[in-house]
Protein backbone atom coordinates (compact mmCIF):
# COMPACT_ATOMS: atom_id res chain seq x y z
CA UNK A 1 0.00 0.00 0.00
CA UNK A 2 2.59 2.39 0.77
CA UNK A 3 3.97 2.76 -2.90
CA UNK A 4 6.81 1.70 -4.77
CA UNK A 5 10.08 3.50 -3.58
CA UNK A 6 9.67 3.09 0.02
CA UNK A 7 10.38 -0.08 2.57
CA UNK A 8 7.67 -1.18 4.93
CA UNK A 9 9.98 -1.68 7.35
CA UNK A 10 12.32 0.65 8.24
CA UNK A 11 14.57 -0.51 11.48
CA UNK A 12 12.10 -1.93 13.71
CA UNK A 13 9.04 0.19 12.53
CA UNK A 14 6.26 -0.91 10.56
CA UNK A 15 5.66 2.40 8.53
CA UNK A 16 2.49 0.65 6.93
CA UNK A 17 0.69 0.75 10.44
CA UNK A 18 2.08 3.25 11.13
CA UNK A 19 0.85 5.64 8.20
CA UNK A 20 -2.23 3.66 8.46
CA UNK A 21 -3.08 4.73 11.76
CA UNK A 22 -2.26 8.15 11.41
CA UNK A 23 -3.08 9.42 7.78
CA UNK A 24 -6.53 8.35 8.82
CA UNK A 25 -7.40 10.06 11.50
CA UNK A 26 -9.61 13.46 11.43
CA UNK A 27 -7.94 16.63 11.71
CA UNK A 28 -10.63 19.45 11.59
CA UNK A 29 -11.55 21.96 13.95
CA UNK A 30 -13.30 21.33 17.18
CA UNK A 31 -16.45 23.50 18.33
CA UNK A 32 -13.80 26.28 18.47
CA UNK A 33 -12.20 25.93 15.72
CA UNK A 34 -9.08 24.37 17.44
CA UNK A 35 -7.10 21.37 17.01
CA UNK A 36 -5.13 20.46 19.85
CA UNK A 37 -3.21 16.92 19.29
CA UNK A 38 0.29 16.26 19.73
CA UNK A 39 0.38 18.99 23.01
CA UNK A 40 0.44 21.61 19.83
CA UNK A 41 -2.58 23.12 17.84
CA UNK A 42 -2.83 21.59 14.09
CA UNK A 43 -3.89 23.17 11.48
CA UNK A 44 -5.20 21.59 8.10
CA UNK A 45 -4.72 23.87 5.20
CA UNK A 46 -4.74 23.71 1.31
CA UNK A 47 -1.37 23.06 0.15
CA UNK A 48 -0.94 26.19 -1.88
CA UNK A 49 -0.99 28.23 1.04
CA UNK A 50 2.51 27.09 2.13
CA UNK A 51 4.04 27.04 -1.50
CA UNK A 52 2.79 30.01 -2.70
CA UNK A 53 3.94 31.77 0.47
CA UNK A 54 7.44 30.38 0.86
CA UNK A 55 7.60 30.73 -3.43
CA UNK A 56 6.61 34.14 -3.04
CA UNK A 57 9.01 34.56 -0.54
CA UNK A 58 11.96 33.33 -2.13
CA UNK A 59 11.41 34.84 -5.58
CA UNK A 60 10.33 38.29 -4.87
CA UNK A 61 13.18 38.88 -2.89
CA UNK A 62 16.18 41.27 -4.84
CA UNK A 63 19.22 38.69 -5.40
CA UNK A 64 21.84 39.42 -3.23
CA UNK A 65 19.24 38.84 -0.21
CA UNK A 66 17.81 35.69 -1.86
CA UNK A 67 19.89 33.47 0.32
CA UNK A 68 18.69 35.26 3.45
CA UNK A 69 15.24 34.81 2.48
CA UNK A 70 15.10 31.13 2.10
CA UNK A 71 17.49 30.72 5.16
CA UNK A 72 14.77 32.10 7.27
CA UNK A 73 11.87 29.65 5.29
CA UNK A 74 14.59 27.15 6.05
CA UNK A 75 14.88 27.68 9.86
CA UNK A 76 11.32 28.49 10.85
CA UNK A 77 10.96 25.24 9.44
CA UNK A 78 14.02 23.57 11.68
CA UNK A 79 12.60 25.41 14.20
CA UNK A 80 8.97 23.98 13.90
CA UNK A 81 10.30 20.60 13.38
CA UNK A 82 11.80 20.32 16.31
CA UNK A 83 9.36 21.83 18.67
CA UNK A 84 6.51 19.80 17.27
CA UNK A 85 8.51 16.79 16.67
CA UNK A 86 9.12 16.73 20.53
CA UNK A 87 5.43 17.14 21.01
CA UNK A 88 4.97 14.21 18.61
CA UNK A 89 7.49 11.82 19.74
CA UNK A 90 6.26 12.37 23.67
CA UNK A 91 2.40 12.57 22.81
CA UNK A 92 0.17 9.61 24.01
CA UNK A 93 -1.07 9.09 19.86
CA UNK A 94 2.69 8.26 18.99
CA UNK A 95 3.59 6.33 22.05
CA UNK A 96 0.09 4.56 22.00
CA UNK A 97 1.32 3.39 18.04
CA UNK A 98 4.96 3.35 17.62
CA UNK A 99 5.67 3.10 21.32
CA UNK A 100 5.24 -0.92 21.16
CA UNK A 101 7.26 -0.77 17.48
CA UNK A 102 10.17 0.76 19.19
CA UNK A 103 13.29 -1.29 20.71
CA UNK A 104 16.35 0.72 19.34
CA UNK A 105 16.47 4.26 20.56
CA UNK A 106 16.42 6.93 19.51
CA UNK A 107 16.65 4.88 15.54
CA UNK A 108 13.10 3.58 15.94
CA UNK A 109 12.09 6.60 17.43
CA UNK A 110 13.29 8.23 14.35
CA UNK A 111 11.97 5.96 11.54
CA UNK A 112 8.69 6.65 13.53
CA UNK A 113 8.86 9.64 13.43
CA UNK A 114 9.31 9.44 9.53
CA UNK A 115 6.62 7.39 9.18
CA UNK A 116 4.37 10.16 10.86
CA UNK A 117 5.64 12.83 8.92
CA UNK A 118 4.48 10.79 6.03
CA UNK A 119 1.10 10.14 7.09
CA UNK A 120 0.54 13.74 7.73
CA UNK A 121 1.31 14.80 3.74
CA UNK A 122 4.34 16.56 4.34
CA UNK A 123 6.31 14.26 2.14
CA UNK A 124 6.44 10.46 1.63
CA UNK A 125 9.97 9.72 3.07
CA UNK A 126 12.13 7.43 4.54
CA UNK A 127 15.83 7.29 6.21
CA UNK A 128 18.18 5.71 3.38
CA UNK A 129 21.13 5.81 5.40
CA UNK A 130 21.75 6.40 8.82
CA UNK A 131 25.21 6.38 10.65
CA UNK A 132 24.18 6.88 14.33
CA UNK A 133 25.00 10.54 15.85
CA UNK A 134 26.97 11.54 12.39
CA UNK A 135 24.96 11.49 9.24
CA UNK A 136 22.15 10.75 7.70
CA UNK A 137 20.54 10.73 4.31
CA UNK A 138 16.47 11.45 3.86
CA UNK A 139 14.57 10.94 0.77
CA UNK A 140 11.54 12.26 -0.68
CA UNK A 141 9.95 10.96 -3.71
CA UNK A 142 6.56 12.95 -3.75
CA UNK A 143 6.38 15.88 -1.64
CA UNK A 144 3.75 19.09 -2.08
CA UNK A 145 6.84 21.18 -2.28
CA UNK A 146 7.71 19.78 -5.59
CA UNK A 147 4.21 21.25 -7.10
CA UNK A 148 5.99 24.72 -7.08
CA UNK A 149 7.06 23.20 -10.42
CA UNK A 150 4.33 22.08 -13.08
CA UNK A 151 6.67 22.49 -16.13
CA UNK A 152 10.54 21.72 -16.93
CA UNK A 153 13.31 22.31 -14.31
CA UNK A 154 13.60 24.88 -11.26
CA UNK A 155 17.25 26.14 -10.85
CA UNK A 156 15.76 26.62 -7.03
CA UNK A 157 15.51 23.68 -5.09
CA UNK A 158 12.09 24.64 -2.90
CA UNK A 159 11.97 21.74 -0.01
CA UNK A 160 12.81 24.80 3.16
CA UNK A 161 10.32 22.23 4.79
CA UNK A 162 11.84 19.09 4.71
CA UNK A 163 15.08 20.26 4.88
CA UNK A 164 14.10 21.78 8.08
CA UNK A 165 12.28 19.39 9.31
CA UNK A 166 15.29 16.76 8.77
CA UNK A 167 18.02 18.54 10.60
CA UNK A 168 15.54 19.18 13.83
CA UNK A 169 14.48 15.07 14.03
CA UNK A 170 18.85 15.01 14.11
CA UNK A 171 18.64 17.26 16.55
CA UNK A 172 15.87 15.62 18.49
CA UNK A 173 17.92 12.41 18.35
CA UNK A 174 21.20 13.38 18.66
CA UNK A 175 21.61 16.45 19.82
CA UNK A 176 21.41 16.24 23.35
CA UNK A 177 18.42 17.16 25.98
CA UNK A 178 15.65 18.69 25.06
CA UNK A 179 15.27 21.31 24.44
CA UNK A 180 19.03 22.26 24.76
CA UNK A 181 19.89 19.69 21.81
CA UNK A 182 18.27 22.55 18.93
CA UNK A 183 20.60 24.04 16.07
CA UNK A 184 23.03 20.96 16.24
CA UNK A 185 22.35 19.58 12.76
CA UNK A 186 22.38 20.82 9.50
CA UNK A 187 20.91 19.53 5.95
CA UNK A 188 21.34 19.86 2.61
CA UNK A 189 19.05 19.44 0.11
CA UNK A 190 21.35 17.79 -2.88
CA UNK A 191 18.33 16.06 -5.29
CA UNK A 192 14.88 17.95 -6.58
CA UNK A 193 12.08 16.72 -7.64
CA UNK A 194 11.11 20.48 -8.85
CA UNK A 195 14.75 20.31 -10.34
CA UNK A 196 14.07 16.99 -12.48
CA UNK A 197 15.25 14.57 -10.48
CA UNK A 198 13.53 11.40 -9.75
CA UNK A 199 13.36 12.26 -5.75
CA UNK A 200 14.47 14.16 -3.42
CA UNK A 201 17.65 13.90 -1.78
CA UNK A 202 18.91 15.46 1.94
CA UNK A 203 22.23 15.39 3.93
CA UNK A 204 21.96 15.81 7.19
CA UNK A 205 25.46 16.30 9.21
CA UNK A 206 26.26 18.20 12.67
CA UNK A 207 27.71 21.65 12.79
CA UNK A 208 30.98 19.87 14.51
CA UNK A 209 31.21 17.75 11.18
CA UNK A 210 31.03 20.36 8.97
CA UNK A 211 33.46 22.36 10.36
CA UNK A 212 36.13 20.06 10.53
CA UNK A 213 36.15 19.52 6.72
CA UNK B 1 -28.53 45.38 2.98
CA UNK B 2 -29.53 41.58 3.55
CA UNK B 3 -30.44 40.49 6.84
CA UNK B 4 -28.24 37.82 8.13
CA UNK B 5 -29.93 34.57 9.17
CA UNK B 6 -29.12 32.58 12.39
CA UNK B 7 -29.44 29.01 10.74
CA UNK B 8 -26.27 27.11 9.80
CA UNK B 9 -26.41 25.61 6.52
CA UNK B 10 -25.18 22.18 6.75
CA UNK B 11 -21.31 21.90 5.68
CA UNK B 12 -19.51 19.01 3.96
CA UNK B 13 -15.77 18.15 4.35
CA UNK B 14 -14.60 15.23 2.80
CA UNK B 15 -10.98 13.77 3.28
CA UNK B 16 -9.06 11.01 1.19
CA UNK B 17 -5.94 9.74 1.57
CA UNK B 18 -3.79 8.95 -1.64
CA UNK B 19 -1.87 5.67 -0.23
CA UNK B 20 0.34 6.12 -3.57
CA UNK B 21 1.42 9.69 -3.14
CA UNK B 22 0.70 9.50 0.36
CA UNK B 23 -1.17 13.23 0.28
CA UNK B 24 -4.46 14.01 1.80
CA UNK B 25 -7.24 15.53 -0.49
CA UNK B 26 -10.11 17.40 1.25
CA UNK B 27 -12.46 18.62 -0.50
CA UNK B 28 -10.68 18.42 -3.74
CA UNK B 29 -7.72 20.31 -2.64
CA UNK B 30 -4.41 18.50 -1.19
CA UNK B 31 -4.22 19.58 1.87
CA UNK B 32 -1.29 18.70 4.76
CA UNK B 33 -1.07 19.14 8.40
CA UNK B 34 1.07 21.52 10.36
CA UNK B 35 0.97 23.17 13.70
CA UNK B 36 1.04 26.36 15.61
CA UNK B 37 4.71 26.57 15.81
CA UNK B 38 4.76 26.62 11.95
CA UNK B 39 2.09 28.99 11.77
CA UNK B 40 3.91 31.54 13.99
CA UNK B 41 7.27 30.83 12.61
CA UNK B 42 5.96 31.86 8.94
CA UNK B 43 4.28 34.84 10.34
CA UNK B 44 7.29 35.48 11.95
CA UNK B 45 8.94 35.19 8.46
CA UNK B 46 6.25 37.44 7.17
CA UNK B 47 7.47 40.24 9.88
CA UNK B 48 11.13 39.86 9.35
CA UNK B 49 11.05 39.89 5.62
CA UNK B 50 9.63 43.68 5.69
CA UNK B 51 11.83 44.99 3.19
CA UNK B 52 9.44 42.95 0.78
CA UNK B 53 6.32 43.71 2.58
CA UNK B 54 6.34 40.38 4.19
CA UNK B 55 2.86 40.61 5.99
CA UNK B 56 0.98 41.55 3.05
CA UNK B 57 2.56 38.27 0.95
CA UNK B 58 1.36 36.36 3.87
CA UNK B 59 -2.41 38.43 3.80
CA UNK B 60 -3.13 37.96 -0.08
CA UNK B 61 -1.87 34.26 -0.20
CA UNK B 62 -4.57 32.93 2.50
CA UNK B 63 -6.76 35.75 0.74
CA UNK B 64 -6.06 33.75 -2.50
CA UNK B 65 -6.24 30.14 -0.59
CA UNK B 66 -9.24 30.82 0.92
CA UNK B 67 -11.30 32.77 -2.48
CA UNK B 68 -10.18 29.53 -4.45
CA UNK B 69 -11.15 26.62 -1.67
CA UNK B 70 -14.63 28.82 -0.80
CA UNK B 71 -15.56 29.30 -4.79
CA UNK B 72 -15.05 25.69 -5.12
CA UNK B 73 -17.34 24.85 -2.46
CA UNK B 74 -20.05 27.32 -3.00
CA UNK B 75 -20.17 25.92 -7.33
CA UNK B 76 -19.97 22.59 -6.36
CA UNK B 77 -22.44 22.57 -3.65
CA UNK B 78 -24.63 25.74 -5.61
CA UNK B 79 -24.40 27.75 -2.27
CA UNK B 80 -25.94 30.69 -3.53
CA UNK B 81 -27.71 32.73 -0.54
CA UNK B 82 -25.59 35.22 1.34
CA UNK B 83 -26.17 33.61 4.80
CA UNK B 84 -25.44 30.36 3.14
CA UNK B 85 -21.65 31.65 1.83
CA UNK B 86 -21.56 33.14 5.31
CA UNK B 87 -22.27 30.10 7.32
CA UNK B 88 -19.64 28.22 5.16
CA UNK B 89 -17.28 30.43 5.42
CA UNK B 90 -17.38 30.45 9.13
CA UNK B 91 -17.28 26.54 9.64
CA UNK B 92 -14.63 26.35 6.91
CA UNK B 93 -12.27 28.39 9.06
CA UNK B 94 -12.86 26.26 11.54
CA UNK B 95 -12.19 23.18 9.59
CA UNK B 96 -8.90 24.44 9.16
CA UNK B 97 -8.22 24.67 12.46
CA UNK B 98 -8.23 28.50 12.33
CA UNK B 99 -10.37 29.43 15.05
CA UNK B 100 -13.93 30.06 15.43
CA UNK B 101 -15.11 33.57 13.64
CA UNK B 102 -18.42 35.54 13.54
CA UNK B 103 -19.43 37.90 10.95
CA UNK B 104 -21.15 40.56 12.68
CA UNK B 105 -22.64 42.21 9.63
CA UNK B 106 -21.57 41.80 5.84
CA UNK B 107 -22.16 44.96 3.65
CA UNK B 108 -20.83 45.51 -0.02
CA UNK B 109 -18.45 48.23 1.08
CA UNK B 110 -17.73 46.68 4.60
CA UNK B 111 -17.79 43.72 7.17
CA UNK B 112 -17.04 43.35 11.09
CA UNK B 113 -15.71 39.84 12.64
CA UNK B 114 -15.40 38.78 15.37
CA UNK B 115 -12.55 36.65 16.31
CA UNK B 116 -13.40 34.06 19.26
CA UNK B 117 -10.90 31.80 19.18
CA UNK B 118 -7.49 32.13 16.94
CA UNK B 119 -5.29 29.45 15.92
CA UNK B 120 -2.45 32.13 15.48
CA UNK B 121 -2.88 34.48 18.88
CA UNK B 122 -3.40 31.00 20.68
CA UNK B 123 -0.76 29.48 19.69
CA UNK B 124 1.50 32.93 20.04
CA UNK B 125 0.33 33.33 23.52
CA UNK B 126 1.67 29.46 23.98
CA UNK B 127 4.60 29.74 22.53
CA UNK B 128 6.04 32.66 23.33
CA UNK B 129 3.03 35.05 25.18
CA UNK B 130 1.19 38.10 24.73
CA UNK B 131 2.61 40.93 23.00
CA UNK B 132 1.64 44.53 21.77
CA UNK B 133 0.81 44.30 18.50
CA UNK B 134 -2.03 41.93 16.57
CA UNK B 135 -0.77 38.83 14.82
CA UNK B 136 -3.90 37.57 12.99
CA UNK B 137 -2.68 38.30 9.46
CA UNK B 138 -3.84 35.06 8.24
CA UNK B 139 -7.44 35.42 9.52
CA UNK B 140 -7.45 39.14 7.95
CA UNK B 141 -6.64 36.94 4.21
CA UNK B 142 -9.26 34.52 4.67
CA UNK B 143 -11.61 37.51 5.47
CA UNK B 144 -10.71 39.57 2.47
CA UNK B 145 -11.34 36.75 -0.12
CA UNK B 146 -14.41 35.23 1.28
CA UNK B 147 -15.76 39.20 0.96
CA UNK B 148 -15.21 39.16 -2.44
CA UNK B 149 -17.29 35.79 -2.87
CA UNK B 150 -20.29 37.35 -1.14
CA UNK B 151 -19.97 40.15 -3.04
CA UNK B 152 -19.18 38.93 -6.33
CA UNK B 153 -15.84 41.17 -6.39
CA UNK B 154 -12.86 40.19 -8.21
CA UNK B 155 -10.10 39.30 -5.79
CA UNK B 156 -8.02 42.00 -3.96
CA UNK B 157 -11.44 44.38 -3.91
CA UNK B 158 -11.02 44.36 -0.12
CA UNK B 159 -8.73 45.54 2.59
CA UNK B 160 -8.57 44.77 6.45
CA UNK B 161 -7.29 45.97 9.95
CA UNK B 162 -7.21 43.60 13.13
CA UNK B 163 -9.02 46.86 15.83
CA UNK B 164 -9.13 44.00 18.46
CA UNK B 165 -6.41 41.07 19.68
CA UNK B 166 -6.42 38.39 21.75
CA UNK B 167 -2.47 38.30 21.54
CA UNK B 168 -2.99 41.74 22.97
CA UNK B 169 -4.57 41.02 25.72
CA UNK B 170 -8.57 41.37 24.34
CA UNK B 171 -11.19 39.00 25.53
CA UNK B 172 -11.60 38.10 21.02
CA UNK B 173 -10.14 39.94 18.31
CA UNK B 174 -11.93 41.97 15.89
CA UNK B 175 -11.43 42.55 12.16
CA UNK B 176 -12.74 45.37 10.02
CA UNK B 177 -12.77 44.83 6.38
CA UNK B 178 -13.71 47.29 3.59
CA UNK B 179 -13.68 47.84 -0.33
CA UNK B 180 -10.81 49.80 -1.32
CA UNK B 181 -11.80 52.58 -3.56
CA UNK B 182 -8.26 52.96 -5.39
Amino acid sequence: MVGVGVNIMQGNIDREKVISEFSKRDVRGNDEGLIPEYNVLLNQLPTEFWNQFNERISTKVNPEFKKEAERLLYNSAREYGYHTGWGIITSDEFKSVVGPMIKDEPEDILHGAYALFTAWGWAKTEIVELDPGKKMIVRAYDYYESDVVKYGKSPKMSTYMIAGISAAFMDLAYGGEYPKGFNKYDCKQTKGIECGDDFAEFVVTSKQEQNNW
Amino acid sequence: METMQLEKKDFFYEHQFDWDKCRHIVNDFQSVTHCHHYMILTTQVAEDADFIDGTKILITTMEDTAYRVLHHYYTKHNITELWEKISIAEQYYSAFGLGQIKFNHVGEYSATVDVLHSHIDEGWIKKWSKRNKPVNYIGRGFIQGVMCLFNDKPIRSYWSEETKSIVKGDDKGEIKTWLEWE
